[in-house]
């Protein structure tokens, strides 16, 4: 049985919550692992259950208000106390799923931090800690034995991170592509509907696509973010303040038309190549003809340069589920490893 | 119909009684509390008065099943409701719909929460994760392949387990993730794919009255319960205009699974409706009256009703009473005859055919 806690409940923990609760049990017969969740916590309070939640249980914490895993009685606790939280559930694994923040990691980086000195490997769908601190978080890990995996991170959907780092002898010489959900959504509405940047940017929000605060995507932050955590995946170790930025807002309808005129589509793409450390987030023009062209909606997609040839990876970049699924799969893996060990 | 909290309330109720007491184990179709979505609509449209009445109708309701955990959801989704509606102008189609699946939305947790409070094992299912659709917005049609698989993976876990997924009506999602609602009356079909699409056996529709009605009975009090109907009468009954039966919702169960459609009240499902109906069943089942500008026809549905010796029967009622008729009508292979008459006289022809072929002893 593999213990595991998510800390941080927004639209990705609600879905692994339900994900696990709906698959445990085909989990358990595929691979031989058991998956309990002996905790969750918000930013108000914690759940905690030191034998592991119930499948209905789970279904009915994915139920509970925006910050309200406090209220869900009898496990219900009205503080976040990592420490009171470990010495009661014993986690094996650290699910940590809090929001991004790039200015200080916080507070993920010190809830990675406390997982990783209390040897309990993390599953990180937050990206922050990884694009500030990814060198040392890896020595870290190594150093108490355990691991971190962060798949979720850039391109969800897909298994784009394990592949790359399994490019064990090939040299990356370029990584390009569109690696934001909510600005390539913008973009194709302007195209497919001729409107202009301000009302793409609110039909997205409407539609749930883009946040209420959406400056982490228009300006390019989330998209230069998941470039630097490639970049540390290959080796490269750029940081984010080395990707040049320009953000997506400076996009006007009539450049869109003009574009569409000449043959032409934009898209917001990101840009790394390898060897002379170049690296930028940045409004493009590229002809219809180009396989980026026909990425379009909240799709994403990475073209990966190597001294072998090239992968084109193409698939659904964010939303709650998939970014879920993604969580699940490293969960498993991690699972799969501490089981092998135990046996 | 649901109202106000004490409907929800005699929903879960209802639920205990009729289905789960009795080794039932229901898969629970929402609609909108009643007349919410009609104010959505107008929400969309960009009338602020209509919100404020979504807002407080779902919050009394919210307030009157009293849960802490309840009032704080529906204040969430109304919040998220508010800001969508202010951030624009006027909805196009995608929007409108959007906008119109938080009627259901709310009505789903209120109705999990109701049940929760009897201690029935109910939760959320959303509508958006299981229900796939094409992009036709507003009156979207159901992709059964993709539907049934990520039902499947839903319903392999809750089969053997005493949970009672709910679930929204009306709602669904394109492939790319964008919110669609079926059309009106679309918690039937709903209802009737999930069936279809599982091999549940039966589907239960919970309306206001106990099941079809032989005519309308505001026209004609003596109208009676239809007992059984096949899918092919209910199919034709509905493009007549019968009330409580939506012809989409047939589709599933003619092309995947044939559950049986019980309509009713929770009092009584009055009318069953499988595929086939045995041969002694044969024969009218609905009458009912239409005008146009110039005349009113009146229909007469059933299986057989085209052949030549029930025409015959209901020329010799026509000619034996001395009513004149403009025009008669049937269709190959279709369920019906239709009889044009003149309009004054419209209500009294279909007094005497109902008397005549529904009333007697």
């Amino acid at each position: 049985m593999v213990r595991i806690v998510v800390v941080g409940f927004g639209s990705v923990g609600r879905a692994f919550a339900r994900i696990v609760a709906l698959k445990k049990r085909a989990i358990e017969s595929r691979y031989g692992v058991t998956l309990n969740v002996v905790g969750i916590a918000d930013s108000k309070g914690m759940a905690l259950k030191s034998d592991g939640f119930s499948e209905y249980e789970l279904l009915k914490l994915s139920e509970v208000p925006r910050s309200g895993v406090n209220m869900f009685s009898p496990y219900a606790h009205n503080f976040v106390d990592l420490g009171y939280m470990y010495d009661h559930v014993q986690p094996d694994i650290h699910v940590e799923l809090t929001p991004s923040s790039y200015v200080d990691g916080e507070p993920g980086l010190s809830n990675i931090l406390f997982a990783l000195n209390r040897r309990t490997h993390v599953v990180t769908a937050n990206k922050a800690p990884l694009v500030l601190r990814y060198g040392e978080l890896m020595d870290i890990a190594k150093k108490n034995s355990v691991q971190i995996r962060f798949r979720s991170t850039v391109m969800g959907g897909t298994p784009l991170i394990d592949t790359v780092m399994s490019l064990r002898s090939e040299d990356v010489e370029r990584i390009e592509g569109i690696l934001n959900a909510t600005t390539n959504f913008i973009l194709s509405e302007m195209h497919d509907k001729l409107i202009d940047f301000d009302e793409a940017l609110k039909r997205a929000q409407v539609l749930g696509i883009a946040e209420a605060d959406p400056s982490l995507d228009i300006e390019g932050v989330d998209a230069a973010a998941k470039l630097v955590i490639l970049s540390h995946v290959i080796g490269r170790n750029i940081g984010l303040n080395d990707v040049r930025r320009e953000p997506l807002s400076k996009i006007r309808l009539r450049d869109v038309v003009e574009a569409i005129k000449e043959g032409f589509v934009i898209k917001y793409m990101v840009h790394l190549d390898v060897q002379r450390g170049d690296a930028w987030v940045r409004i493009v023009r590229i002809p219809r003809s180009d396989a980026f062209a026909q990425i379009n909606g909240t799709l994403n997609a990475v073209r990966i340069r190597t001294d072998t040839g090239e992968i084109l990876f193409v698939g659904k970049g964010g939303g709650g589920i998939e970014t879920a699924h993604s969580v699940l799969d490293d969960v498993i893996a991690i699972a799969l490893s501490i089981e092998g060990g135990r046996r | 119909m649901l109202r106000s909290g004490k409907d929800y309330i005699e929903v879960a109720e209802k639920v205990r009684d009729v289905f789960l007491d009795r080794g039932f184990r229901p898969i629970i179709v929402v609609s909108a509390s009643k007349g919410v979505t009609d104010l959505l609509i107008q929400v969309a449209k960009g009338h602020r008065g209509a919100l404020d009445e979504v807002e407080r109708r779902y919050m009394d309701i919210a307030l009157e099943i009293g849960s802490a955990k309840l009032i704080r959801r529906v204040e969430e989704e109304l919040k998220k409701l508010r800001r969508i509606t202010k951030s624009i102008e006027e909805a196009d189609a995608a929007l409108v719909d959007y906008i119109v699946s938080y009627g259901e939305r709310i009505s789903k947790i209120i109705t999990v929460q109701a049940l929760e409070n009897m201690n029935i094992h109910a939760f959320e299912l959303d509508a958006c994760s299981v229900i796939i659709t094409n992009d036709v917005h507003g009156d979207a049609v159901i992709d059964y392949p993709a539907t049934a698989v990520a039902l499947e993976k839903v319903y392999s876990v809750i089969k053997d387990r005493n949970y009672v997924p709910v679930i929204e009506g009306f709602i669904g999602r394109t492939p790319n993730g964008i919110v669609t609602t079926l059309g009106r009356g679309g918690s039937d079909y709903t209802a009737t794919a999930i069936a279809a699409l599982l091999k549940l056996d039966k589907v239960f529709l919970v309306t206001d009255v106990e099941g079809v009605m032989t005519t309308d009975p505001d026209l004609v009090p003596t109208a009676k319960l239809v007992r059984y109907m096949s899918y092919v009468e209910a199919l034709e009954a509905s493009m007549y205009g019968t009330k409580g039966i939506n012809p989409k919702a047939f589709e599933p169960l003619e092309k995947i699974f044939s559950s049986k459609v019980l309509i009713g009240s929770w009092r009584l499902f009055g009318t069953t409706i499988s595929r086939d109906i045995p041969e002694s069943l044969r024969g009218p089942k609905v009458i009912m009256i239409k005008d146009t500008v110039d005349y009113s026809y009146i229909a007469i549905v059933g299986e057989g009703v085209s052949e030549a010796k029930f025409v015959r029967d209901v020329l010799d009622i026509v000619i034996s009473r001395g009513i004149e008729i403009k025009g008669l009508q049937s269709h190959i292979h279709r369920p019906s005859i239709v009889l044009y008459v003149d309009k004054e006289q419209g209500v009294d022809i279909l007094k005497i055919l109902h008397k005549a072929l529904f009333e007697k002893g």
